[in-house]
């Protein structure tokens, strides 16, 4: 009778220790993490039982306290995975008008250096070379009449359209 | 006495002795539970995608965790495949090994354990110890990515 309690003690711990230890791998992965939670749970129950099972027939309680501790961390570190989550939702819905901002801010960035820029364009077709070089330093207007005066075909005196092989 | 009674004879003594040693029935769980692992692997394929572990990480926050594709990266390593298991994760070689390895101490250390009855104590703290730092530099992406998360 005092055996079979020492060795049902004895399986609590370490049914404890080992539920105890799959439970701190799986918390630290943040896909699992968070369903840790249960067998953390039962670990610290079946060490607690176990633990005061011990207390009461004074058996040794190493393998137990092992596994209430190791228990205890990995129930804390999937709790902070709920943390995590709970932190990335809330900032989610945030994100897209931060990345639109950041979107436009690149735009006008790009549309402020275009302003300034020399725009060259060259196109090559069945060994036939056309470059066409513009100015940009005039204002948006002249620009759109200059764009619409080469779409016309007129050529423009600042620019200059070259046609080689 | 010839090499395969040899070994039936260690693994009469192995069991009887795994019934009275809590270390050896740790030690057997774990080596188990890592055996389970690799046959999850080996099973679900990286290109039928049929896992049947999905992130909850993802379906709670619509993103996907710094852990997602580690079970394709285990099943593509499994395979040989390993460029391809570096690119759906890159830590999923280094945990990958931590299971082995923890395969190969579980089997070390137990063997050690029955053959070296006077130096017991220190077979279980070297194990303890070696198992500590092999976790720590196996998982510390996670860790550092948690506290970075939380603070």
């Amino acid at each position: 009778m005092e055996e079979s309690k020492t060795n049902s003690g004895q399986n609590l711990g370490i049914a404890a220790l080992i539920t105890a230890i799959i439970t701190f791998v799986l918390a630290v992965i943040p896909c699992v993490g968070m369903i840790a939670i249960i067998p953390g749970i039962i670990a610290i129950v079946l060490a607690s039982v176990g633990l005061s099972q011990a207390a009461r027939q004074n058996y040794p309680k190493g393998v137990l306290i092992a596994g209430l501790i190791i228990g205890i961390i990995a129930v804390m570190i999937s709790f902070s995975q709920f943390f995590v989550a709970g932190k990335i939702a809330r900032h989610a819905d945030k994100w897209p008008n931060e990345i639109n901002n950041i979107i436009n801010d690149v735009k006008d960035n790009v549309l402020k250096d275009l302003e300034d820029a020399n725009v060259s364009i060259k196109i090559e077709s069945n060994g036939d070379t056309v470059s066409i070089n513009a100015k940009t330093s005039a204002k948006k207007k002249d620009r759109e009449q200059k764009l619409e005066d080469l779409e016309s075909g007129n050529k423009l005196n600042n620019d200059t359209i070259r046609k080689g092989k | 006495m010839t090499p395969s009674e040899k070994a039936s004879d260690f693994f009469h003594f192995y069991f009887k002795r795994l019934k009275s040693e809590p270390y050896l029935k740790i030690n057997f769980v774990f080596a188990g539970v890592i055996l389970i692992v690799i046959a999850y692997s080996g099973i679900f394929s990286p290109d039928k995608n049929n896992y049947p572990v999905v992130c909850i990480h993802e379906k709670v926050t619509g993103f996907p965790c710094f852990s997602c594709g580690l079970s394709h990266s285990f099943s593509l390593i499994v395979r040989g495949r390993i460029s391809e298991a570096f690119q759906w994760n890159i830590y999923g070689m280094r945990v990958f090994l931590f299971f082995v390895l923890q395969l190969v101490m579980r089997i070390f250390f137990s063997v050690s354990f029955l053959k070296n009855g006077n130096s017991r104590n220190w077979l279980i703290r070297y194990d303890i110890a070696g198992t500590i730092i092999l976790f720590a530099i196996a998982f510390y992406p996670f860790f550092r990515q948690l506290v970075l998360s939380l603070f």
